[in-house]
């Protein structure tokens, strides 16, 4: 290590100070209490640090308003899809990577080619055809339209087919099923790439904003990233700034956590999914 | 041969395909592949979206009519030096894709890319109303222009930012990794949160940037509700917001440098910014193309940002096509005319999509 890896690093340390300061702003204010943030924000060190400092937000955000409901339904969906999206993907990956049917070439195209077509050339058709359903409102409406979206399907095949071809003929010459090696031989070997793929997918859901903006009309069937929405543009008035940004801090916590924790999967899925999806 | 014996009710392979591919083909089929072309149809009728839904037979036919009410207008005459800025760019970026194919500076599929994109830039700035003539709708087309206004900002700031950043960071260490974190966790946050993060920041009254301008005796800009800067309240916002790719793309570019390069330029005494713009960034290249193409796609679709913070205003200048097209289906009810316009993003994007499916496909060889 060299003198000018030090100042590379003491010099980098400005640029990523100010990166983190508007998070940093956003979780100070949410220890702050209301009646303050109201006359200034700029309390300590510009409001860089909760003095004066209070949790009640925090409880009351817990113990009156929807919250806590929006924070239900963004994991019941982004599970939900998570799921949804692995079981379809998986399968149909593995069909297409490995296994010998008429007409592979051309299926491969078709459900391929669906990668083109953007979520916002979609959301108008999808709309009038769940409101025939009569489906809007409800936790299908938010999850299926993404299971259909072939951005897993790739992901999968792309790693069976990397997997060497003689695991499955040795399983095939003991008489085992074309299911039973996907159940058996596949999935325990592809689990990195479903840890990848279900990390993208529950990105994808918890901050989802067009589809269930549109989707979800009534206050039950928000998600956290909507419900915020709904209460940012009055926030001063009704709610409170406080309470407001610890609404924002609630909602970005289970993917933070998460990204701290599977960092390198987190990395790895909105690599692929940014390069392709 | 005894296991195919002993196997009648075991499934063929095909079969076995077949079951397996049934539950995304039946997913794909109803909720991407129907609606695309639902899509289409609905761009063909005037469909009121209250009407309809009280009535399902009160829509009309109308043929390309939404998508002449949309783009094109009365009068409409065409010059060659109508918008001169565009237009001259546009001809410089003819010659340029030429002269550069020609010298075998770029590849054949840069310089396609280029010279297309040059040819609509000077095309199509050119059509104008002539005398007595409008658009007929007056909204779209500045829409698209504040949209393309939006990534000319956005797509530059984020590549040259994440690429000097990835070239600071590429290095194993402890520190290092902990920046790389630090750079990337904006990046995984909502668009309501980033909105509502920074729509406080750029508050006049309570935001940060305001309380410091003022301790510094500035007085604080008003950001979101000024025409000279809600454009760069948003791009700034964004570019905070999605550097995080493009810088990890950038560190996985530089990881397959090969060292030996850099040795062999240290000893004709090229280091640091040297190094960098001799060796890093034409090694750089593919890499480079393929994260503004990505950028490109991911930037136009711009919605949140603009539909949060401003609303679009002040007076529509950061009103982006998305949000254009969310409007007029969900508030003005015209779902024939958005999807239309929906068509028009569709086109778009799918010749990025094909530009990026290009790029990559280079990227194997």
């Amino acid at each position: 290590m060299n003198r000018g890896y030090y100042w590379l690093i003491i010099g980098l340390a400005i640029p990523a100070f100010l990166w983190l300061v508007p998070t940093l702003w956003m979780v100070s204010l949410s220890f702050q209490p209301n009646e303050v943030l109201a006359r200034t924000t700029s309390t300590t060190l510009f409001g860089l640090i909760p003095i004066p400092f209070t949790a009640d937000n925090y409880a009351a955000l817990f113990s009156f308003g929807q919250t806590p409901m929006w924070f239900l339904n963004s994991l019941i969906v982004a599970v939900g899809m998570t799921l949804g999206v692995l079981a379809v993907s998986t399968t149909a990956g593995y069909a297409l990577a490995r296994l010998d049917f008429p007409f592979k070439n051309a299926i491969t195209v078709i459900c391929l080619i669906g990668l083109m077509v953007p979520e916002q050339a979609v959301f108008i058709p999808l709309y009038t055809m769940f409101a025939d359903f009569g489906w809007h409102n409800s936790y299908h409406a938010l999850i299926l339209p993404r299971m259909a979206v072939p951005i897993g399907v790739f992901l999968m095949m792309q790693f069976f087919k990397a997997i060497p071809q003689d695991i499955e003929e040795a399983a095939r010459l003991d008489g085992v099923t074309w299911l039973q090696i996907f159940w058996y031989v596949m999935l325990p070997l592809a689990r990195p790439a479903m840890m990848t793929l279900a990390i993208l997918t529950f990105l994808y859901a918890w901050n989802d904003y067009l589809w269930p903006l549109v989707s979800a009309q009534r206050q039950e069937f928000f998600t956290i990233t909507l419900g915020l929405a709904s209460i940012q543009s009055n926030f001063a008035q009704s709610e409170g700034l406080g309470r407001v940004m610890a609404s924002g801090v609630i909602a970005s916590l289970p993917v933070v956590v998460m990204f701290l924790i599977f960092q390198r999967y987190v990395v790895q899925a909105m690599t692929v999914g940014g390069s392709k999806g | 041969m005894a296991a195919r014996g002993a196997s009648r009710r075991r499934l063929t392979q095909s079969q076995a395909a077949f079951v397996l591919l049934l539950p995304f083909l039946a997913t794909y089929a109803l909720f991407l592949v129907y609606p695309f072309f639902r899509g289409i149809w609905i761009s063909l009728h005037d469909w009121n979206l209250l009407a309809v839904a009280f009535n399902p037979d009160a829509k009309e036919y109308v043929g390309l009519r939404n998508y002449e009410r949309v783009m094109w207008g009365r009068n409409i005459t065409w010059g060659a030096l109508a918008s001169p800025a565009l237009q001259i760019i546009g001809v410089i970026g003819i010659a340029a894709s030429i002269f550069l194919r020609r010298m075998g500076r770029v590849s054949k599929v840069t310089a396609i890319a280029l010279g297309v994109a040059s040819v609509l830039l000077f095309v199509l700035p050119g059509f104008h109303p002539g005398e007595g003539g409008r658009w007929y709708d007056r909204r779209f087309w500045p829409t698209v222009g504040n949209t393309l206004v939006f990534v000319a900002w956005t797509v530059p700031g984020v590549t040259i930012a994440a690429l000097l950043l990835a070239a600071a960071l590429n290095r194993e260490t402890k520190a290092m990794t902990v920046y790389r974190t630090l750079f990337f966790l904006s990046q995984i946050l909502s668009v309501t949160v980033v909105t509502l993060i920074w729509q406080i920041m750029f508050s006049p009254r309570q935001g940060l940037i305001a309380n410091i301008t003022e301790t510094f005796g500035g007085s604080p800009i008003v950001w979101l509700t000024d025409e000279r800067f809600a454009m760069a309240a948003i791009v700034i916002t964004t570019i905070w917001w999605s550097l995080g790719i493009a810088m990890i793309l950038f560190l996985a570019g530089l990881q397959d440098i090969s060292k030996d390069l850099y040795e062999a330029a240290a000893l004709d005494n090229a280091t640091g910014p040297k190094a960098f713009w001799y060796i890093t960034l034409p090694n750089l290249k593919r890499t480079i193309t393929l994260v503004i193409v990505l950028q490109v796609i991911l930037q136009f679709q711009v919605f949140g940002q603009a539909h949060l913070m401003t609303l679009g205003g002040p007076n529509d200048t950061t009103q982006v096509l998305v949000r254009y097209i969310y409007q007029t289906a969900f508030r003005d009810s015209e779902l024939g005319r958005a999807s239309a316009m929906a068509m028009f993003l569709f086109v778009i994007m799918g010749a990025f999509s094909i530009l990026q499916f290009v790029v990559g496909r280079e990227d194997v060889k």
